[in-house]
């Protein structure tokens, strides 16, 4: 176990290293380079020659590359000059409202897939199942920015049952409770519909297949009740893919969905990231694809270990 | 096994029950085709039909309803919203199948040099694979989009240019696996270099999981396009998209323009269904399961 976890831990660090080394190359890319990516200053085009200078941006790539390095250790991610914060500072105020709202949709999202695939793996073949299956498949189709649309259009605007957009932030104003949770309710239930369909299928899938292993019909045959059978073996089991896909969306616990908190405005690190590429606001842009990008990779990692810890096979693979 | 004893009503709601078995019949293949010809009608041939220009301005008639004269209401500025649903089908295939083309023989060819090639290639394009996907996509294009404020034309390269990692990976395991296959051994004995082995015998292997998905690549194609412009930074004035027509109906949402925010929703919905329905439909005949 423990060589596993090392095993992994040394491959991770290197799928970080070169993707910090690819993000820095991107931040090489935007007009005027890493000047305002890390160092950033509020620099008119015109004095970005005499910034680069001043910064020591004129040196060799490599010597760039190392300083990059450098200011990433001492958590120096740049200077938005639009929003005229340091972008660290900035992230963690959008922070608190994304993590809120992406919490409550995975845990939703989780126990609702856990049920929907439940009863898709026992069904297997019949009228539920191919229900949940139906269902499946035509809302794994469908777009977030067009889900978003129809909730709100049936919902707060036909109806006028929720607000539509917007939320008070929570680090600057205290809004009462029940203000807050009613603008959640449509974002959580947008990306709840979303990864209950998808994550709904892998799970009943995985019961189904675990339903037909020797295991359960040995344990069937002892005169095992079904319910024990279900419940004490077979959820576990099939719990490792569940457990992949819930790490592919760990970082969207931290950065959250772009479009759903577009339709939303509501502002979280991916309406940020949205607000910041439309007014090219680079180090803002170039830290949030940092962070997410090792995000997803300590996602996998964890995924790998919590597998590891459920499945001993999953260990020496 | 057990849960056979847990009997339940078959054919319960029947026509729903119907619907919903023609949904996830095993061969799914000819629904996706006859949407897809659908969409590919609405985009290419329906403009043609459909004479009222999409980019006339008619301030008069603002933000009609569905009426005799404008079948789809009208926007803000009073266009005719069916001839801009019309031409919007347009500029989204003619971006997003050309992207979904190139980023296809992209990975193709990446997922063959890295499982043909020596080993420390393979290792070096695998690693960097690696950290390519730790990106979402949709975020790598926000990113590029800002930078260069795309047109039609960069937005098919961008969007080719970035799509292709999953199914590089894809590629490159299935040519591992079939690599050192006996017929592919006894080829590269009598002489044959490693591209004739990738064109005639892997590339011939691999079709069919190539053209699933292929498939699904063409969807995912034109649901990154429609949510790029949804964002603002996809398809440009004064062309429209899917994407783009559908923000826009969602700007005025207070006035519940509804004639402004499902049609646009729908074609991208039935597109993404199209594709998924086919490339499943092709799996089911070519005797894989999912």
């Amino acid at each position: 176990m423990i060589r596993m976890v090392a095993g992994r831990i040394a491959s991770s660090s290197l799928s970080i290293v070169i993707l910090v080394t690819l993000v820095f190359f991107m931040a090489h890319l935007t007009p005027g380079g890493p000047a305002y990516s890390i160092l950033g200053q509020k620099a008119t085009a015109a004095s970005v020659q005499e910034v680069n200078a001043r910064l020591g941006l004129n040196v060799p790539i490599w010597q760039q590359y190392f300083i990059w390095w450098w200011h990433l250790f001492q958590g120096k991610l740049g200077y938005s000059y639009l929003l005229s914060r340091p972008v660290g500072q900035l992230l963690w105020t959008y922070e608190v409202n994304t993590m809120v709202f992406y919490t409550v949709s995975i845990v939703l999202s989780t126990a609702l897939s856990i049920l929907f695939g439940l009863i898709q793996g026992v069904y297997f073949g019949r009228w539920p199942a191919k229900l949940i299956g139906g269902l499946q498949l035509a809302f794994y189709a469908l777009p977030a920015f067009f889900v978003a649309a129809m909730l709100v259009l049936w919902f707060s605007v036909n109806m006028h049952l929720l607000p539509a957009s917007g939320i008070v932030n929570l680090r600057e104003v205290h809004p009462g409770i029940a203000t807050y949770a009613a603008h959640l309710v449509l974002p959580v239930i947008t990306v709840t519909i979303l990864t209950v369909s998808a994550l709904s299928r892998y799970f009943g899938e995985a019961v189904h297949e675990e339903l037909g292993k020797d295991y359960v019909r040995t344990a069937a045959a002892k005169g095992i009740t079904f319910q024990k059978i279900l419940f004490g073996h077979v959820i576990r089991n099939a719990l490792r893919p569940l457990v992949t896909i819930l790490g592919l969306s760990f970082p969207y616990i931290f950065t959250g969905g772009v479009i759903v908190e577009s339709v939303f405005n509501y502002p979280g690190l991916g309406w940020l990231m949205w607000r910041s590429s439309l007014s090219q606001d680079y180090p803002i842009v170039i830290a949030i694809v940092l962070l997410i990008g090792v995000l997803t990779v300590v996602g996998n990692l964890l995924a790998d270990l919590v597998n590891g810890l459920l499945d001993p096979r999953a260990r020496f693979e | 096994m057990s849960t056979t004893t847990l009997s339940a009503p078959r054919g319960a709601a029947a026509p729903a029950g119907k619907f919903i078995a023609w949904l996830t019949a095993k061969d799914t293949l000819a629904t996706g085709v006859i949407m897809g010809l659908a969409i590919l009608f609405i985009g290419f041939a329906a403009p043609f039909l459909y004479p009222p220009d999409p980019y006339a301005i008619h301030p008069a008639a603002a933000l009609q309803s569905p009426s005799w004269a404008y079948p789809l209401g009208t926007d803000e500025l009073g266009r005719d919203e069916l001839a801009l649903l019309l031409s919007g089908g347009f500029y989204t295939l003619v971006i997003a199948l050309p992207a979904a083309i190139l980023a296809f023989f992209i990975g193709v060819a990446y997922g063959l040099a890295s499982g043909l090639g020596p080993s420390w290639l393979d290792k070096t394009l695998m690693r960097l694979l690696d950290a390519i996907l730790a990106l979402p996509s949709l975020i790598i294009l926000l990113f590029f989009a800002s930078i260069f404020t795309p047109n039609n034309t960069t937005l098919i390269l961008l969007l080719g240019f970035i799509s292709w990692p999953a199914l590089a990976r894809l590629v490159r395991n299935e040519t591992m696996a079939q690599k050192n296959r006996d017929f592919v051994l006894a080829t590269e004995q009598l002489g044959a270099s490693q591209i004739y082995i990738a064109h005639v015998h892997l590339l011939r292997v691999m079709a069919p999981i190539l053209v699933v998905n292929g498939t699904f690549m063409v969807g995912d194609s034109i649901l990154s396009l429609s949510a790029l412009s949804f964002l603002g930074l996809g398809v440009q004035p004064p062309y429209e998209s899917w994407g783009s027509l559908l923000e826009q109906g969602l700007d005025l949402i207070a006035l519940n323009p509804w004639w402004l925010i499902l049609p646009p929703g729908l074609l991208v919905f039935g597109s993404l269904l199209s594709a998924s329905l086919t490339g499943q439909g092709l799996l089911a005949r070519f005797g894989g399961t999912r």
